[in-house]
């Protein structure tokens, strides 16, 4: 067990890496340390009621800079007030520069995990010095890249899943029938997948996601009029369908099978869920995978050849299908990759002042049993500080009960008298 | 139903917690707010340990809790704590009326399903402060122009509080009631207390005005010096006539002591409150950062000499510039001839005689001798208050909107009465 660490998790107010924000946080929870959500996604309604104004373009463009100037302000009094080891921002975390050198200044460490692919969102240019460290999901030149521009701290950190979630599912009959299909896709409608998936048209084919709009030929295939479809659902979609089309984003013209480095979260989470999956092969993907634990294409005709292979071989699918589960398990997890990144970041963070005393030993005996029961319901680690089990009690929702009270009202205490720490 | 907004289990009886956790005056100031709570339902009340036999007494009916809040208690506090609130976590409350600004306090309020918790309250560790409590913070900014009494504050958390004139224990009036003087040797802040050598010549006026003894000398242990220092400055024919009682009264004797007085002399303290619910007329000297439109006697009839520079009231917590420089008008000897009820002559500067009474919204003070320059001001800002609070104030004075009372959310913001829904 290493050090219990406090970190906040700044996520972004909408897109994709909001649920990898989350699964960050589940991670680091289960790696025993402290997690506070900044909830970005909670302001993200006052933001979007600016856009129904009917102003001038220019004065939306200067009230969304104020708003998000203010967003930021609140993560900044939420640093002041949860006192992180590390902050740690998702892609499109609204953490204006102004507010990434308040952070330095004042020594809090900072981390971006930029899960985005940096030919199409090149903005990290801007932003990347201004943190302490900067993970990507790509390789190449990136790392001389961003040493170029005042990054030296950069690491790669590929996409992962997150056990908790991406799991095999039991499915009912009736499940099987609502989100199963012989072939299915959920994910956006890029033009290279609009493109693909016209010549699937034959097969039992589903699409789940949004922006397939427009898009007249695949629109019988398109499920509940391309809504977005929540991660509980996913996961059932993807337990029950027979093939996967794991099709990554491309924006090369003509290119309906890309040929980029990076492997998408799709590929580990549907091989975490042990469901079978034809993924396009990926400049990265041999050395998180080995041969035999994906079924990959390079081309479309390589798609086709894989469906017509494995749709009649369920034993040949099954095997796949667990060799890349137990890969995904042993190696790609949210959990390994947060180990990396504190790893990385150890050098940044401040050693702990106070070394966690062994406070529940000096407890009346008469708690103890009580308090183990607490520490087990916040998945607490028995090492916690009391300072980080009091910042867990407070978050808690709903009434507390006599002992949580009790906690909390020690706390306070102490800060009313100086001298010894009671209860300490 | 007139108290308040009973919901469709009327079966049950109504049953109310106030949280003070503050000291003894605190305590005697929560008065209107657990009178008005008596009269709806089942009134249960937390304080510090060492308080709950004076909660017994002066509150009975109500139901004391008493918890380990202030005071070195040792390693052992986490247990008795939890051992403490063992009383109250199974009981039902409708309301908690939590009513400090501490830590403390907004600890405790987590116990409790936050809708029904009024004044302050933590939500998931966000501290929240109700628009009442709020609004009077906010008001008490300017304090020299404006006051409202610490018992009508908490008093009208209350939907239906109850008159001002039936919030003390004794009725409106103060009324001598034949066992002479009593006097408070200091509060709990030594600024705001007077030396024996200010506060002889005082007790000599005021024995005067009463025209009987005993002197009976009132305080805690560590005062005992000063009680002698300050019998011994008394004139020799008086000192027969002083029972010291520094460091000898538990809650009860401290009770009947005062309770039969003809006055008290005293700074602003918890004595002075329960002398003035016990309806024992108080003279009582209020200097530095003690400001009789705060924390004055509740009831009619009692007597404050305020000291009045231009400076006044002050804060505490900060330095003073002029060496305490308003302890000295209580030496002058027009303010001594006030006292011994000779008011016929103009009094010092920087002193002003306030004499207690009643409007709607709860006590006021008048000056009956010097000129209080705020008075209308004043006036103004009780009527804006009034109706704040949603009490009618028949024939009040212009009410004046001004900027430093109000705030921009105030209106941007939907606000219920005395913030009893939150924001």
């Amino acid at each position: 067990m290493t050090e219990t660490r406090r970190i906040l998790i700044v996520l972004p107010l909408y897109g994709g890496s909001l649920p990898i924000g989350r699964y960050c946080g589940n991670a680091l929870r289960e790696l025993g340390h402290m997690v506070e959500y900044f909830e970005a996604p909670d302001f993200f309604g006052a933001f979007s009621a600016l856009k129904t104004l009917r102003v001038g373009t220019d004065r939306l463009d200067y009230l969304e800079n104020s708003f998000l100037q203010v967003v930021s302000q609140a993560i900044l009094a939420k640093v002041e007030t949860f006192c992180p080891d590390l902050v740690l921002a998702m892609a499109q975390a609204p953490l204006s520069r102004q507010a990434l050198k308040r952070l330095r200044r004042d020594k809090v460490p900072t981390a971006m995990w930029f899960v985005e692919d940096r030919e199409v969102f090149p903005y990290w240019k801007a932003f990347a010095p201004l943190y302490d460290l900067f993970a990507v999901i790509q390789k190449g030149d990136f790392a001389d890249q961003l040493r170029e521009i005042g990054q030296p701290n950069s690491v790669y950190l590929p996409l992962a899943a997150d056990p908790s979630v991406h799991r095999p599912l039991e499915m009912t009959s009736v499940e099987r029938r609502k989100y199963g299909s012989e072939i299915s896709f959920v994910g956006a409608g890029y033009p290279n997948r609009r493109l693909a998936f016209r010549q699937l048209c034959g097969y039992d084919l589903r699409i789940w996601g949004n922006d397939w709009d427009g898009e007249a030929i695949l629109a019988p295939y398109l499920q509940r009029g391309g809504e977005r479809i929540g991660t509980e659902e996913v996961v059932r979609i993807f337990n029950a369908t027979t093939i996967n089309v794991n099709l990554h984003s491309s924006v090369r013209p003509g290119a309906l099978v890309g040929d980029g480095d990076f492997v998408n979260p799709r590929t580990f989470e549907l091989a975490a869920c042990g469901a079978f999956q034809l993924v396009d092969r990926r400049g990265l993907l041999p050395e998180l995978f080995a041969e035999g634990e994906l079924a990959l294409f390079s081309d479309m005709a390589g798609l086709l050849q894989g469906i017509e292979f494995y749709r009649t071989d369920p034993e040949a699918r099954a095997e796949v299908a667990a060799r890349g589960r137990a890969r995904v398990l042993a190696e790609h997890t949210y959990a390994h990759r947060m180990q990396t990144l504190l790893q990385h970041a150890s050098a940044l963070m401040q050693p702990r002042e106070v070394a966690p005393e062994d406070w529940r030993a000096q407890m009346d005996p008469r708690l103890r049993e009580d308090v183990e029961a607490l520490l087990a319901r916040l998945g607490l680690p028995p090492t916690v500080s009391f300072e980080d089990l009091v910042w867990a009690v407070r978050g808690r929702e709903g009434s507390l009960d006599r002992l949580e009270t009790a906690i909390l009202f020690l706390d306070e205490w102490k800060k009313m008298y100086a001298g010894p720490r009671p209860g300490k | 139903m007139n108290c308040e907004d009973v919901p469709a289990r009327s079966h049950s009886p109504l049953r109310f917690l106030v949280i003070q956790l503050a000291r003894f005056g605190d305590l005697i100031q929560t008065k209107r707010l657990l009178r008005s709570l008596q009269e709806c339902g089942e009134t249960h009340l937390l304080v510090d340990r060492s308080l709950t036999a004076l909660a017994h007494i002066v509150y009975p009916g109500v139901r004391v809790h008493g918890i380990a809040a202030h005071g070195a208690h040792g390693p052992d506090i986490l247990a008795r704590v939890y051992e403490d609130l063992g009383d109250i976590a199974g009981l039902d409350f409708h309301r908690v009326y939590n009513l400090n600004f501490s830590g403390l306090s907004f600890a405790l309020s987590g116990m409790f399903e936050p809708s029904r918790v009024r004044g302050y309250r933590s939500l998931r560790g966000q501290r929240l402060i109700d628009s009442w409590p709020g609004q009077v913070m906010r008001w008490t900014r300017d304090r020299s122009l404006t006051g409202l009494n610490l018992v009508d504050v908490w008093g009208l958390y209350a939907d239906q509080p109850v008159s001002p004139e039936r919030v003390n224990s004794a009725g409106p009036d103060a009324i001598p009631r034949g066992g002479g003087i009593g006097v408070v040797m200091a509060g709990q802040n030594a600024r705001r207390s007077l030396p024996a050598q200010v506060l002889a010549p005082l007790v000599v006026a005021a024995l005067g005005r009463v025209g009987r003894g005993p002197i009976h000398l009132l305080g805690s242990g560590t005062e005992r010096r000063a009680a002698r220092e300050l019998a011994a400055l008394l004139p020799a024919k008086l000192r027969g006539e002083v029972r010291d009682l520094v460091g000898r009264t538990g809650w009860r004797e401290l009770h009947d002591v005062v309770g039969g007085l003809d006055l008290l002399v005293s700074p602003d303290t918890g004595t002075m409150h329960l002398a003035a619910d016990l309806g024992v007329p108080v003279l009582a000297f209020f200097l530095s950062s003690a400001w009789c439109h705060e924390t004055g006697p509740y009831g009619r009839g009692h007597l404050v000499l305020q000291a009045a520079r231009s400076c006044a009231p002050c804060l505490e917590t900060a330095p003073c510039p002029h060496d305490t420089a308003c302890r000295q008008v209580f030496s002058d000897p027009s303010v001594l001839r006030h006292v011994s009820g000779h008011t016929g002559r103009a009094l010092a500067p920087g002193c002003l005689v306030m004499e207690s009474g009643f409007d709607a919204l709860g006590l006021t003070f008048t000056a009956v001798a010097g000129t209080d320059p705020a008075a209308a001001r004043r006036s103004a800002f009780r009527a804006m208050a009034a109706a704040y609070a949603g009490v009618p104030m028949p024939g009040s004075a212009v009410c004046l909107t001004e900027e430093t009372w109000m705030r921009e959310r105030d209106w941007m913001l939907p606000q219920t009465l005395r913030g009893r829904a939150h924001d």
